[in-house]
């Protein structure tokens, strides 16, 4: 009950209180009187009965305005900084108290702000404190957690029941899938969780077969019962994209040496497989074809040989097809073997390099470690290749050497040329150039310069770069010597392709949280659950108007899920919605989203199935979420997609911790708290925030004994505000 | 009456020096180029020996196999298999499906010779 009607209650009641006793002590008075006296008493009260009525009413409404004075200046401003003074003492230091009221409360309400004042100064110094403390640590976790955010393969920890309390990027990647898996019903016609999004505390079970994992899982168990040497089981996913995927499993023990979880080991081996299946059949078609043409080379060979003296004609045939086939043969062998073999080179892992680059690091390492100055002209422009960096700078270091043991000499000029497809690097000198024969022995060689050295010999590098060397005299241009490589010239790949840059994070990453380890079963009674264990869902809708009814469609919705009491901000929902329908000037002033920026987007339709399934198992929380699930229970004829999920609201929450506050809005509330909202009105800024709210709520919560879900909502639904229609 | 072989194989360079080859050594040859050639030419005339390649167009090879060796008026037919498919499992495969031999491309005349010689022993020695 608001503050203001329970005074009133409380007043109206002892008024009727002392006007009962007044007319009890009349109606005894009255009964003492004679008649004749009764009648002098009525006399006077009819004569004077406007004097009496006016006194009565002075003396009631001077006692109401009394009440109302002494309600303002003292009892509300009092309650209020009752719980102001909670605000700062639980939640934000940084509030102070508006004083009003009497004098006395003024006076207090500025103690209570000074002794705020010098409470948030505290405060900060010792968070200030604590933070440093806490950061050295935090930074090597963080180290940890973008590591493994990088790593090529995707990684996915679960605990035993399979909830995920790890994962990477790139498992994200791997598992979320373009289409959603069906909803299927479990044996007790219960829905299963089979939303196809990854999360902390979501089911791994809802992204990859829950068949294959469990094969894998029982396979393990059987290895640790032997204590096999390898305890890894392997299996291949398929995913409605027609993405392979080699999945790892490894156990996850705990102390007693029993599987506490599991990890998964995810590789896409899609191109993979598709380029072992395309070289594989290459070279079968290859051989089978080699074989078909000398067989039939041979057979004619043979017969020419064995009866010189057949006829004319006969002679003719076979010589034709000898001919035919043994060009038959440098087809295959040029056509199909060298593009088997260009398939091979193209998988060698080679890295995109500039030539000036290289040439800076070539320069340097022959300076240090041969004593040879290589000269390049510094202004040319950058061509770009692709090589092992270190094994290639290692070839041409040996080049250096032996050009050095064979001319005698100790500087080279350096250029790099663009021919066509290649990019030629040359190494020039005055006199002759290096003879065919000893190139042959160099390619022979293998890898050594001064202490590196490579398992591999020369022409085994210059091979896998698709590359070729030769040396030749300029005769008719520079009348220099020249030591080339030709090299293919690469193209620049798209940026989509690089690799991204690791850049730590300021906070936690919000994809690993080890206390899940900790989470109770799977399957408790909701409403019994505290509230500090449940997972929820953060979510806002922008609307093209407040008049669900009136036909206002929905045109954004924004999401985050709260997990183990911390706000997920990157396992978010965030999608615009077209709303078939013309968004009226007032509604894009609020939220500043512009027509054309709906345009093609999903209709709500296509949205709400995929919402639903990112709500599946949470309790939904929004601030004043009858509005918002008004919108999405007017789609529900549409769409067919009904929102069961339990239902909390900051709004009504809010009313419940401070029923003196005039304001629960939104802004109100944030401000109230210290909570900084970025994108107000956008789906996405307002869930956040609203999950920071419900964050701070949960422990204000517990202080007034409101721990369960159940009491939670009992506690709201008592509020003036959940009167609020839409 | 010298001895039928059917060639049967869809690349004309191959079957051209069998065919000189078998006919130089006194054999009668009859060419198939597919495998349902294959199986008219064996109804039509009945070989002694089949020189069959397993990559055919239509019915390959191994189901011509298949085929004969289901019908039990064609039993005596011996099948030599003369393939460019080199592969252990090829052969086996081959071998199940009831061939008599197994010869993998290239092949020697000789080699192939002393394979058909074993099985039709030549009644005139004089060659065409």
């Amino acid at each position: 009950m608001r503050i203001q009607n329970k005074f009133w209650w409380f007043a109206g009641v002892t008024l009727l209180f002392f006007v009962i006793i007044i007319f009890s002590m009349a109606l005894l008075f009255w009964q003492q009187l004679l008649p004749h006296q009764h009648d002098v008493l009525l006399n006077i009260f009819k004569k004077h009965f406007a004097y009496i009525f006016l006194g009565l009413f002075i003396i009631l409404a001077g006692f109401g305005i009394l009440l109302d004075w002494v309600f303002r200046i003292y009892i509300l401003p009092l309650n209020k900084l009752v719980e102001e003074a909670h605000v700062i003492a639980s939640v934000n230091p940084s509030h102070r108290i508006k004083p009003e009221g009497s004098k006395d409360i003024i006076r207090l309400s500025k103690i209570v702000n000074e002794g705020a004042e010098r409470y948030e100064q505290l405060y900060q110094q010792v968070r200030q404190e604590i933070l440093q403390e806490y950061e050295h640590a935090e930074d090597e976790k963080n180290i940890l957690a973008a590591l493994i955010d990088e790593l090529p393969e995707g990684i996915v920890i679960c605990n035993e029941q399979g909830k995920i309390l790890l994962y990477n990027q790139q498992a994200r990647l791997l598992l979320e899938h373009s289409e959603c898996v069906d909803i299927a019903p479990n044996d007790n016609g219960a829905e299963v969780d089979r939303s196809c999004f990854i999360g902390l505390g979501r089911s791994i079970y809802n992204v990859m077969d829950a068949h294959k994992i469990t094969h894998a899982l029982d396979e393990i168990s059987r290895k640790l019962v032997q204590a096999d040497e390898e305890i890894t089981a392997f299996f291949v996913n398929v995913d409605p994209d027609n993405r392979l995927l080699r999945v790892e499993t490894m156990p996850l023990l705990n102390q007693k040496a029993e599987m506490a979880g599991f990890f998964l080991i995810l590789t896409d081996i899609t191109q993979q497989v598709e380029f072992t299946k395309e070289a594989q059949f290459l070279m079968e078609n290859s051989i089978q074809k080699l074989r078909a043409s000398s067989a039939a080379i041979r057979s004619s060979i043979e017969a020419i040989l064995k009866y010189p003296q057949m006829k004319k004609a006969q002679l003719k045939d076979l010589a034709q097809i000898i001919h035919t086939e043994t060009i038959s043969l440098g087809d295959t062998l040029e056509r199909k073997l060298s593009r088997f073999s260009g398939f091979v080179k193209e998988h060698w892992p080679l890295a995109l390099t500039g030539t000036t680059d290289f040439w800076r690091i070539i320069s340097r390492k022959a300076k240090d470690k041969l004593k040879i100055d290589l000269v390049w002209p510094a202004n040319e422009t950058s061509q770009q290749i692709r090589i092992d960096t270190y094994a290639f700078s290692l070839i041409f270091l040996f080049v250096c050497l032996q050009l050095k043991k064979i001319t005698n000499r100790t500087r080279f000029e350096c250029a790099t040329n663009r021919e066509g497809r290649f990019v030629c690097l040359d190494l020039t000198w005055p006199g002759d150039p290096i003879s065919i024969e000893e190139l042959h022995r160099w390619e022979r060689h293998q890898l050594i310069v001064d202490d590196e050295r490579m398992p591999f010999t020369f022409k085994d590098i210059i091979d896998s770069h698709n590359a070729e060397i030769w040396s030749y005299f300029g005769k008719q241009t520079t009348q220099r010597s020249y030591f080339r490589f030709y090299l293919p010239a690469a193209k620049r790949p798209l940026p989509d392709s690089l690799r991204r840059v690791t850049v730590l994070p300021e906070g936690r990453p919000e994809f690993y949280d080890f206390d899940l380890f900790n989470q109770p079963g799977q399957t408790p009674e909701i409403d019994q659950r505290p509230l500090n264990e449940l997972t929820f869902t953060i979510f806002d809708t922008e609307t093209t108007g407040l008049n669900p009814r009136g036909g206002d469609e929905i045109i954004s919705i924004g999401a985050v899920r709260i997990f183990n009491q911390r706000l997920l901000q990157e396992e978010r929902f965030d999608q615009l919605v077209d709303p078939q329908r013309p968004l009226p000037k007032e509604s894009i002033q609020v939220h500043g989203i512009q027509p054309e920026m709906l345009i093609g987007k999903p209709t709500i339709d296509m949205v709400l199935p995929r919402f639903q399934q990112f709500c599946r198992g949470t309790i939904l929380v929004a601030h004043n979420a009858a509005f918002d699930m008004r919108m999405l229970q007017m789609k529900e004829g549409q769409t067919g997609i009904n929102f069961i999920n339990p239902v909390l609201d900051t709004m009504l929450l809010s009313a419940v911790l401070h029923p003196a506050q005039e304001k629960h809005s939104f802004d109100a509330i944030a401000e109230r708290f210290g909570i900084r909202i970025v994108g107000r009105h956008t789906a996405i800024g307002d869930a956040i925030a609203t999950g920071e709210i419900f964050l701070k709520l949960i422990p204000l919560l517990a202080e007034k004994g409101i721990l369960t879900l159940r009491q939670a909502r009992e506690a709201s639904q008592k509020t003036y505000y959940s009167r609020l229609k839409y | 009456m010298a001895s039928l072989v059917l060639i049967v194989d869809d690349e004309p360079n191959i079957v051209i020096p069998l065919q000189f080859l078998m006919e130089k050594n006194g054999y009668d040859v009859v060419i198939a180029q597919s495998g349902e050639e294959a199986l008219e030419a064996i109804a039509k005339y009945i070989p002694d020996l089949i020189l069959l390649d397993i990559m055919l167009p239509g019915i390959d090879g191994y189901e011509v196999c298949e085929i004969v060796r289901l019908r039990p008026e064609w039993q005596h037919i011996k099948i030599i298999f003369l393939t460019a498919k080199g592969r252990d499992v090829d052969l086996a495969k081959g071998m199940v499906l009831g061939a008599d031999e197994y010869v993998i491309k290239p092949f020697s005349n000789e080699e192939l010779l002393a394979k058909v010689k074993k099985y039709l022993p030549l009644l005139n020695e004089n060659p065409k």
